[in-house]
């Protein structure tokens, strides 16, 4: 009985768990307001994370190519970058913030991108659009290097640290979220409201739902400003909620302004919530209100009608967002289930030292596996080959086919969901997300407990 | 010339060389965009990358094979389950792609031993699979790993397997179109020719152009084995890598998506004398046009023209009964490449749609030139179109409809214009007769969607009715149809299945006397 953390021992990928690098900018570019980002190099860089975004949200995002062609490929392309801000800005005259996202091509014929921004500041800023407030922010994203989590981290960071300035302090909080969904913002913002404590929130998203508008109007866009930005700098703390998707920025903050950072616990569950509350009250000194003891004992009323009577002894399967997984797998042992198997999409070192990681290698008492650098083999072929056996999978839509397959309930959760109608608009945090995340869970059995006709009549009575 | 200028545009000046409304009497010697040039850094166009071309349009389709990409994740997971290319063996080739995971180090010191890993580790997790295409990315071109020595290498020590290298990395041309070029000529010059297939019929095609996008492919072939015709290959939807080899043994190349799979036929005719026969699966006179053509060449009409008449008296009523609907109705026609010209002028006199504007995202002029060709005047036509203009082109067209992808549709949604899936479809298949119903049913499905209709309400500023707790898609379509038309007895709608493919797979087909045997 034990809790094993290891990589996975085949060096190929049988069906990625996720996409590299510059996806992870991509989606830190789209939560700015006055923003579209520019991916430098191949145009499917662009068009294909754009088309995730459009399958995920079943909304569209703005972000632009430099266009690698071939003789960029040769002879240097930093001339498509200038030729690509000159383009955008021309066009586009509310844009204030340009990322540069460079990509595993960039990275490779050594373009400076650097020093393409220096001199565009220097120069076509100056002449051509002297009267506008343009910023040029380069990100180093190669593909070869970690995965979209470590992407949207070194984005976050990088964002964080040209705009924040500590000019007049405040007790605002930041608050970044990660990597996280419309649904998801919305909660925390309804806790901080709660709590009566405002925060930058990096980044504001709940607009990515966006309506159709009789006049056709409505885009969606994320909606942190550049003052938000610019304010992170003067905050009271930093509240990184996820470990490996915000931590960079926190850190920045940490050393550059003496903001103390808050890292984690992701607040999912009940206890993460908890833990999360408390947090904030020990650096805001503002209480804990009756309205949030109230929400969570409708949560706990909720999470008690499914436990011991559905859930218990349940054998999961989860991948993803490590912080998801991670967040997950705490809740489904809180909820007396059994997560056996966690599967995280690449190959940071330090997942093996993650305080979370390592109180599950104390504490589990029957077979965990967490495997690293996993792929979807990692799962599918422990189903096929090995015997491993599940009542549930929990993880997003690429998948599906290991449900469909193999006959075994899954609940979308995470990026990207688009299999599933909606799923953007829900939480899966705080103790709203508890909720969704039990009664889903608890349906999606339901659901197959019928679709198997195995016991479906013990839900006559319930 | 009739260019146009889109203001949004007017700060890219050569943009105007893209895009012209036909005028009156003008033809393509007046009216003709420039195509397929470098894509303009930073305007945010649609296009993808020769990578993508080849590996995700052509290759990816290609069902009983590991399709295997030298480089970093995320080339291979963006690519995968995003299209609707389907195959009679359980999809394989949707659920299964591959990436050898370059990392930094790989980069630094070269990735051919992390490439041989890949291959053996490949085959042995699906030992059922002998057969292998490797795809390279940006990455490993750049770094220059030589993909076919490692190719051979394990070719001779597993002999049992077969692998076919593909090397189109993303940044090998301003779109995807090289990628498709590109893919073409490696897979004759590597593959065609070194397998003996087994003749069965006196007629022999290869089936080119065509990807089984829900199910084209398999009615098309429903009607070449009803015809007698054996299918050799097709290149490459629901396509099998040995057929693919034996395609030099073909007597006729059946050519559907010319943009991106004319290269190989041409290369075929040269290398092996085998004509190239162009032909058309979207639309009733079409694809009539097409089972004859192909009936002709081998002398047997009479069985094509046997299947036309029963397919287009089970089917035209339906079609008509939307036409009727249709009428008028503005489509603004943004695919990809080659739909443009298979679409445009079938759907005008098909289903009485009126073809307000075309585009291609990476078509090259000869596209434009048969598509501006099947246009009327006003028409505007646009290459390798980018947010803003097409944006500016909603606004000025005002279309009921437009067909194009899946994120270009979620923008045309906010301008409150109903979209149907160009590329995927969206209940296809759209290819045969009963497949051009379907799409006249999404068609009008899409335009007369009640929830639509509601889009266009303020409840703020408008007076909004307070009678009715519904509308039907009926009560928006038959207001101005006379009572001929609305209550005719034979026009009717759509009466197939959600599902019209799958019974393809279980049905048997007439056999026909050999020639010689005929003949003795």
């Amino acid at each position: 009985m034990s809790c094993e953390i290891k990589e996975k021992d085949r060096v190929g990928t049988v069906n990625p768990i996720f996409t590299c690098q510059p996806a992870g900018a991509q989606f830190v570019s789209i939560g700015i307001k006055d923003c579209i980002g520019i991916v430098h190099g191949g145009q499917g860089c662009v068009m294909f994370v754009r088309l995730i975004f459009s399958q995920h949200f079943k909304e569209s995002f703005e972000l632009a190519s430099s266009s690698l062609h071939e003789d960029g490929a040769v002879f240097g392309a930093c001339g498509r970058v200038e030729e690509a801000v000159d383009v955008l800005l021309s066009r586009y005259p509310d844009v204030k913030v340009v990322p540069i996202i460079t990509t595993c091509s960039t990275e490779i014929i050594g373009d400076d991108v650097d020093g393409v921004i220096k001199k565009l500041n220097e120069g076509l800023l100056k002449e051509k659009f002297a009267d506008r407030e343009v910023h040029l922010i380069a990100m180093h994203t190669p593909s070869f290097v970690g995965s979209m989590i470590s992407g949207y981290d070194v984005a976050v960071r990088d964002v964080v640290r040209h705009f924040a300035k500590r000019e007049n302090p405040n007790d605002k909080i930041n608050l970044l979220t990660g990597w996280v969904n419309p649904g998801d913002v919305k909660e925390l913002k309804h806790l901080l409201a709660e709590m009566d404590i405002e925060a930058n929130v990096l980044f504001e998203i709940e607009s990515f739902d966006s309506p159709v508008l009789p006049d056709g109007s409505a885009v969606s866009h994320g909606n942190t400003t550049i003052e938000d930005l610019v304010d992170t700098g003067n905050a009271l703390a930093t509240f990184a909620l996820n470990r490996y998707e915000g931590n960079k920025a926190a850190e920045f903050l940490q050393k550059k302004f003496e903001i103390p950072a808050v890292v984690g616990p992701t607040p999912i569950g009940i206890r993460n919530t908890d833990s999360f509350l408390q947090n904030l009250r020990k650096v805001t000194g503002k209480p804990i209100p009756q309205s949030l003891v109230r929400e969570r004992g409708v949560a706990l009323d909720a999470l008690a009608d499914l436990t011991h009577m559905f859930l218990a002894e349940k054998r999961v399967a989860i991948y993803g967002a490590p912080d998801l997984v991670i967040g997950l797998a705490e809740f489904c042992l809180d909820l007396e289930m059994k997560p056996v198997l966690l599967l995280l999409g690449d190959d940071n070192s330090k997942y093996p030292n993650d305080p979370r990681v390592v109180a599950l290698k104390e504490n589990v008492d029957y077979d965990m596996e967490i495997v690293m650098n996993a792929d979807f083999w990692e799962l599918e072929n422990r189903i096929k080959n090995e015997g491993l056996e599940l009542d549930l999978i929990l993880g997003h839509s690429k998948g599906r086919f290991i449900s469909i397959d193999y006959n075994i309930p899954m609940l979308r959760v995470g990026f990207p969901t688009y299999d599933r109608a909606g799923l953007y608009r829900y939480p899966t945090v705080g103790y709203g997300g508890a909720i969704w995340l039990a009664e889903q869970m608890a349906n999606t059995l339901f659901a197959d407990m019928e679709h198997k006709k195995n016991k479906e009549w013990l839900l006559n009575v319930w | 010339m009739p260019h146009h200028e889109f203001e949004s545009s007017k700060v890219i000046p050569e943009r105007k060389q893209h895009v012209v409304i036909k005028g009156k009497g003008e033809t393509i010697a007046d009216a003709l965009p420039q195509g397929y040039l470098n894509t303009i850094p930073g305007s945010i166009s649609e296009r993808g990358c020769a990578y993508c071309g080849a590996k995700h349009v052509i290759g990816s389709p290609m069902k009983d094979v590991i399709h295997i990409s030298h480089g970093p994740v995320g080339c291979t997971y963006d690519t995968w389950q995003t299209k609707r290319y389907i195959s009679d063996n359980d999809n394989f080739q949707l659920k299964y792609t591959y990436a050898t995971d370059v990392k930094e180090k790989h980069i630094v010191f070269g990735a051919e031993k992390l490439l041989k890993q890949n291959i053996i580790e490949a085959f042995k997790a699906f030992p059922q699979i002998k057969r292998m295409s490797i795809y390279q990315t940006c990455a490993t071109a750049l770094i220059g790993d030589d993909i076919n020595a490692i190719a051979e290498e394990v070719m001779e020590e597993m002999p049992e397997v077969d692998i076919f290298v593909c090397n189109s990395p993303g940044f090998a041309g301003p779109s995807q179109s090289g990628g498709h070029h590109k893919i073409n000529i490696a897979w004759i010059n590597q593959k065609v020719g070194n397998l003996e297939p087994e003749i069965t019929s006196d007629y022999v095609i290869n089936y080119v152009g065509e990807y089984n996008i829900q199910g084209d492919q398999e009615v098309m072939v429903d009607y070449f084995k009803r015809m007698g015709i054996q299918v050799l290959s097709t290149f490459t939807g629901n396509g099998s890598y040995d057929g693919l080899r034996a395609m030099h043994r073909a007597h006729l190349n059946v050519l559907e998506c010319a943009r991106s799979a004319e290269y190989i036929c041409n290369e075929l005719r040269v290398r092996y004398g085998i004509p190239r026969l162009d032909i058309d699966g979207f639309g009733f006179e079409p694809l009539a046009d097409s089972l004859r053509k192909i009936g002709m060449f081998f002398g047997i009409e009479e069985r094509a023209k046997a299947i036309i008449d029963v397919e287009v008296a089970r089917w035209k009523p339906e079609l008509d009964w939307y036409k009727e609907r249709l009428m008028g109705k503005k489509v603004c026609l943004w695919p990809g490449g080659s739909k443009l010209w298979h679409w445009a002028h079938v759907i005008e006199q098909e289903m009485g749609l009126k073809v307000v504007s075309v585009y291609t995202k990476f078509g090259h002029q000869g596209d434009m030139e048969k598509g501006i060709a099947r246009c009327g005047e006003g028409t505007l036509a646009i290459d390798d179109p980018n947010e803003l203009e097409g944006l500016e082109a909603l606004e000025m067209l005002k279309p009921d409809i437009i067909l194009t992808g899946k994120r270009p549709g979620e923008v045309a949604k906010k301008v409150r214009v109903p979209y149907l899936n160009a590329h995927a479809y969206h209940n296809g298949p759209y290819k045969g007769f009963e497949g051009w119903v379907r799409f006249a049913r999404d068609i009008y499905n899409a335009i007369y969607s009640p929830i639509h209709q509601l889009s266009g309400i303020d409840i703020s500023k408008d007076e909004v009715p307070t009678d009715s707790g519904f509308l039907t898609r009926q009560m928006l379509s038959d207001g101005n149809l006379s009572e001929e038309v609305r209550n005719s007895e034979t026009l009717r709608q759509y009466t197939g299945n959600y599902d019209s493919v799958s019974h393809l797979r279980e049905k048997e087909y007439p056999t026909f006397e050999p020639k010689a045997a005929a003949g003795a």
